[in-house]
């Protein structure tokens, strides 16, 4: 009765300890990739470009990020192979000639965690843009991780 | 002349009857010197010593109260000595839970102290490594076979009870240094239709922590025990690296949650076991073996 008792015991614990095991799987909570995140700024307040399309230059099959839309951000995905990467802003407005912002940086391989995997941080090192319609650009934090906060400031004209 | 030898024996007697006299008075006097209200017969209660029993009969009451009254505070609080007892446990935890799936292992070997009973110091050394090749994700994790250590120190609350049986909360201190290697990492970029493979090998970190935590640890047999402890742990400080945070660290588990969970069998060495509190039943066990002693065949 009393080695029934204590084994009793030992399974409660093996279910309990299995239990806990089972709760620990959360789920990734930013990207799964090293991302920046662009938003567009009047002064110190976020607004949205009506009619935007961004694309990569060099992009297979001139796919866009966005295209034709109204947007307050936007990622710009970087590359993983080489390091520098241009986008291209296109207002489609007549009146209004299109913008480029090259962003060159440090690929870093990274161990974000078991649920987000293995990916790849970057350190923006330097960025150029033209300013048509851009006013400039700021990057305050030079790393880029898969937190999915805004990265680079576009402060319009 | 007869007659002065007649009156001087006369006075002869009076003097020795009134000597006798004064000796009786005396002896009365004795026997009741105390007032009639204290005058009473102390009875002990039952189940009273044997020796303590002997005492009231010889008329050392206040003896026989003293030793009573220590014997009831031992048997409230009994009094373990300093070393009560040493115990070396293996932690086999990890293991049990590797057949449910855990990627992940820890063994430790403790070293516990018990002093008085109630303190406990404890040292634990041990290894541990993991392997984890996740479903659906782009990365095999290797933690190379590493050690680590803990000191801490428990408090049992179950101090008046037999040692084997304990109910305790405690606190650690870990500290492990590790290697590990992340393989095997496949990462695409969808937009610019980019795929990557890349290793990160040789990656070193260590790790600081403390746990809170609280345990059972009950006897099996002879002098073997099993224990259970959960644990709430956090860590204090590690080494950063550009790399990213290892997923486990030696002792500690996975850095996914702060719970952590722990079974031992331990091997228990008793220490001053001739002054361990004697159990009730096994002293009157005792008591009844002096009052019935084995019959000796009488020597011819």
């Amino acid at each position: 009765m009393r080695l029934g008792r204590k084994y009793g015991a030992l399974v409660a614990a093996v279910i309990l300890a299995a239990t806990m095991l089972s709760c620990n799987n959360d789920n990734c909570k930013g990207n799964s990739n090293g991302i920046p995140l662009a938003a567009f700024f009047d002064d110190d307040k976020q607004v949205s470009i009506t009619n935007l399309t961004v694309y990569g230059i060099g992009a297979p099959n001139d796919s866009a990020i966005i295209r034709k839309t109204a947007a307050s951000q936007v990622y710009l995905p970087l590359r993983i192979t080489v390091p520098t990467c241009s986008y291209v802003f296109d207002y489609n407005d007549d009146g209004m000639l299109n913008d480029t912002i090259t962003l060159n940086y440090d690929v870093i391989p990274y161990f974000e965690s078991v649920e987000c995997g293995s990916m790849y941080n970057f350190i923006i090192t330097s960025w150029e843009y033209t300013q048509n319609a851009i006013d400039s650009v700021a990057i305050p934090n030079p790393l880029i991780t898969n937190s999915d906060v805004v990265t680079i400031k576009i402060y319009m004209q | 002349m007869r007659r002065k030898i007649f009156i001087i024996g006369v006075a002869c007697l009076m003097v020795v009857l009134a000597s006798m006299t004064v000796n009786a008075q005396d002896q009365q006097r004795k026997v009741t010197p105390v007032k009639p209200k204290t005058n009473k017969v102390l009875t002990p209660p039952k189940g009273t010593d044997e020796k303590i029993i002997q005492q009231y009969l010889t008329g050392d009451t206040a003896q026989a109260r003293a030793q009573e009254r220590k014997d009831s505070l031992a048997k409230i609080y009994p009094h373990y000595p300093k070393l009560t007892e040493f115990s070396l446990g293996l932690g086999f935890g990890d293991a049990l839970m590797m057949a449910f799936g855990q990627k992940y292992a820890s063994f430790d070997l403790s070293a516990t102290l018990n002093m008085w009973n109630r303190f406990q110091s404890v040292l634990v050394v041990g290894l541990g490594r993991a392997k984890n090749m996740p479903d659906d994700m782009n990365f095999t994790y290797v933690g190379k076979l590493s050690p680590f250590f803990k000191i801490g120190a428990n408090y049992n609350f179950l101090y008046k009870n037999e040692p084997q049986y304990q109910l305790y909360a405690g606190v650690r201190l870990g500290y492990s240094t590790f290697k590990y290697d992340v393989d095997d990492v496949s990462v695409s970029n969808p937009y610019w239709g980019e795929l990557e493979t890349y290793y990160l090998r040789g990656l070193s970190s260590n790790a600081l922590w403390g746990e809170f935590l609280a345990g059972l640890k009950v006897g099996l047999f002879s002098n073997f025990s099993l224990g259970w402890e959960v644990k709430f742990h956090g860590i204090f400080k590690e080494k950063k690296s550009d790399s990213g945070k290892p997923w486990f660290i030696p002792g500690y588990g996975t850095r996914n949650g702060n719970w952590a969970f722990g079974i031992s069998l331990y091997y228990t060495i008793p220490l001053s076991r001739d002054r361990w509190p004697v159990k009730e039943d096994k002293k009157r066990g005792n008591k009844k073996t002096t009052n019935n002693p084995p019959v000796v065949p009488p020597v011819k």
